[in-house]
């Protein structure tokens, strides 16, 4: 039971990192449409700047400074290279976004090294001990830290005018603008948002860890996390992510005990979840269902 | 009209393509082939003499292997300068600057790069990974391109052009477990592993000591990308394990030993020789590593006192010292050895330069690997199987100082070598 309950508390952590991905992923996707692949390029871009901050700044400012900065590269792309796309099929952009991933990877992977580049963040390994139950303190920055910026994001979407722009322009973009929404503004904030939140997701994977050229991979754990959440649903990206965190620390636990699923079969839970939930929800946990006429 | 003559073309360039490169002898009598010409190196140090081209397919820029894979490249340079600036091999000098690939650590990129430079090299002074090497095996023994690995696998033992150097990993676990048993009366050890020639057959020599030295085991597959090693994590933690051997990128390593730590694991680890990175001093889990962790190695490290590792240091002044050039140092001498041979019998030809590594019956390593190793004459009985241990050291130039030096122990001695260990696993 006390392994369980350790493993829940990992999965929480890492499911809060698994939210901030896929948030940014959704966030673009309800602006634009388009599934952005620069995503993992962002994480690492960001991560690394904290690495390289963190020394003068310390965490917490070396980690605002990197969020900025990832947000105004991901504003700098979305200028250069995806704004001169609107109107092309959101297929062609989405491969744009992977060539994008692929050269911002290349130049942070310079930044990079040789040798991996430790995160020296506060918490490092250190744990509480809670009723004889190890609790890691970065798991419990990490979904503190996430559950706040989630909640930012909510009342950002529901109370601001360029959250409900955003929010307009994701049901109808014609009609948003003939009601006198900017919707070159609202691909450019989502965007930078979708930058930042991936900056901050990915310094946290790295706390009491270390970055090196492989990490980008994480980011992709949020592509299952978003189709299971519904791929249109800022609640599903949540949602998502932390069933996603939850169920691969489980399995990760127990998978001794199946030794004939193979080997590092945890590795592929999110993708057996993602696809148990498609047999039953087509459209995600929470995702839009769409109504064609035919 | 213009169809036949575009046809007559397309068909005369086609077979000036399959014909390959003629043999010529040179005024030095010396038959060459492909990937030696009379023209001087583009860094010559003597003009007046002709070059040899060797390629090298590396991990240089996204790959797991980065970290040692750039500084392999480097010392391979730095060794190659100082071959020529001694007077090069049989009036030439040594090229291993211009064919220089990036195989992203990927066997598809690995073998198209390949078939880029293949036409243009005598040899490849460094064929980096063993799955990636496996895409080329094939066209490297149809067409006699002597290689030198990066790489530990067993499987190099039974390849005429592969010219390995240092102990496999198969060999290496057996002495692991040699020297666990030994130090730390072992009764137990699991294996964590990645899939594939690299990580398996480390497993398997563990698999096969382990029944030897009537130790219980286990092995888990794992991947790459410290956010993948929960389950490692949780099989270490749960089935504590005496010794845990980790055949796995540095990061990997790191997060597996500082998770299993902080679950209250107090076991050994010892991992195999590209498992370590002087940086995861740095991380979180440093202070578990320096508690916990020994590092196998084929091969003394940066800082032993030996002729060929002071050539090195000096080769490589200014270079913050990383084993990654050490590795690619050893690596060189058999291509070294096997072309001046190849000069000495006329023929530096790839058929010459194969024939001439058939019948090396040993290396001169200048003592960075004893006397007799490097006995290709005979086959997979002629293996080098000595392995040393490090501990974890941060005075240690490269974060490690030698706990056990090069040792063959019995378990590794009385293995006969019949095929690739992973096949067993």
């Amino acid at each position: 039971m006390v392994e369980l309950l350790e493993a829940l508390a990992r999965g929480l952590g890492r499911g809060s990192i698994y939210a901030l991905l896929a948030l940014g992923f959704v966030i673009i996707f309800k602006a634009t449409r388009v599934v952005s692949f620069a995503q993992p390029a962002f994480m690492l871009a960001g991560t690394v700047m904290v690495t390289y901050f963190i020394g003068t700044l310390g965490f917490w400012g070396a980690l605002v400074a990197a969020t900025a900065l990832t947000a105004l590269l991901a504003l700098g792309v979305e200028r250069a290279a995806v704004r001169p796309m609107v109107g092309k099929p959101p297929f062609v952009v989405a491969i744009i976004t992977l060539g994008v991933d692929v050269a911002v990877r290349v130049v942070v992977n310079g930044y990079i090294g040789n040798d991996v580049r430790p995160m020296h963040d506060p918490w490092g390994l250190k744990a509480f001990d809670i009723g004889g139950i190890t609790v890691q303190q970065r798991h419990v920055v990490i979904f503190v830290t996430a559950a706040i910026i989630v909640a930012a994001l909510f009342a950002f979407f529901r109370y601001s005018r360029m959250g409900l722009a955003m929010r307009a322009a994701s049901y109808d973009q014609e009609a948003a603008l003939a009601q006198g929404v900017s919707v070159g503004a609202v691909f450019a904030v989502s965007w930078a948002m979708a930058g930042g939140l991936a900056a901050v997701a990915g310094t946290f994977a790295a706390a009491g860890e270390s970055v090196d050229h492989l990490m980008w991979l994480t980011a992709l754990v949020a592509l299952p996390v978003i189709i299971l959440g519904g791929l249109d649903s800022l609640a599903g990206a949540v949602v998502g992510g932390l069933i996603v965190g939850i169920v691969f620390e489980v399995t990760a636990l127990y998978q001794k005990d199946m030794p004939w699923l193979g080997g590092n079969v945890s590795v592929i839970s999110p993708y057996v979840v993602m696809l148990l939930v498609l047999l039953v929800r087509p459209y995600g946990l929470f995702g839009t269902r769409e109504v064609e006429r035919v | 009209m213009k169809k036949l003559a575009a046809l007559t073309l397309v068909a005369a360039l086609g077979l000036s393509a399959c014909r390959g490169a003629e043999t010529t002898t040179d005024s030095g009598g010396i038959k060459t082939d492909i990937g030696v010409t009379k023209e001087a190196c583009p860094e010559a140090i003597d003009k007046t003499k002709g070059c040899i081209y060797l390629g090298i397919i590396s991990d240089l820029t996204v790959g797991p292997f980065k970290a040692l894979a750039v500084p392999i490249t480097d010392a391979q340079k730095a060794f190659w300068k100082r071959v020529n600036q001694n007077g090069g091999i049989g009036g030439y000098e040594v090229d291993v600057t211009k064919y220089i690939r990036d195989n992203k650590y990927t066997p598809a990129t690995h073998k198209e790069v390949y078939d880029e430079i293949k036409s243009n090299i005598l040899a490849l002074a460094q064929t980096l990974g063993s799955p990636t090497t496996a895409a080329i095996i094939t066209d490297l023994k149809n067409n006699s391109v002597v290689a030198a690995p990066a790489s530990w696998t067993s499987a190099w033992a039974f390849e005429d052009v592969i010219i390995e150097s240092g102990a496999n990993y198969c060999m290496e676990s057996m002495n692991t477990l040699d020297y666990a048993v030994e130090k730390y009366k072992t009764k137990s050890v699991l294996s964590i592993h990645y899939a594939g020639d690299y990580g398996d057959d480390a497993a398997a020599g563990a698999k096969f000591g382990a029944e030897k030295l009537g130790l219980t085991f286990s092995h888990l597959k794992t991947d790459a990308g410290q956010d993948k090693q929960a389950g490692a994590i949780a099989e270490i933690v749960s089935k504590k394990p005496d010794l845990v051997i980790l055949t796995t990128g540095p990061t990997e390593v790191a997060t597996i030993v500082g998770g299993a730590y902080l679950g209250g694991y107090r076991g050994r680890f010892i991992g195999t020789s590209p498992s370590w990175n002087a940086a995861l001093l740095q991380t979180a889990a440093g202070p578990a590593l320096t508690a916990l962790f020994e590092q196998s190695v084929p091969w003394n490290s940066w800082s032993t006192n030996s002729t060929g590792h002071t050539a090195m240091r000096n080769a490589l002044t200014g270079k913050a010292p990383s084993e990654g050039y050490t590795a690619g140092w050893v690596w060189s001498y058999p291509l070294k050895a096997a072309l001046e041979k190849a000069a000495a019998n006329k023929d530096l030809t790839r058929a010459g330069l194969l024939a001439a590594v058939k019948s090396l019956e040993s290396v001169d390593y200048e003592g960075m690997l004893p006397a007799g190793s490097g006995n290709f004459k005979a086959g997979a009985a002629g293996q080098f199987k000595s392995t040393g241990i490090y501990k974890v050291d941060p005075a240690g130039p490269t974060g490690v100082s030698q706990v056990k030096d090069l040792f063959t122990g019995p378990t590794a001695a009385a293995y006969k070598m019949e095929g690739a260990c992973y096949l067993k696993l």
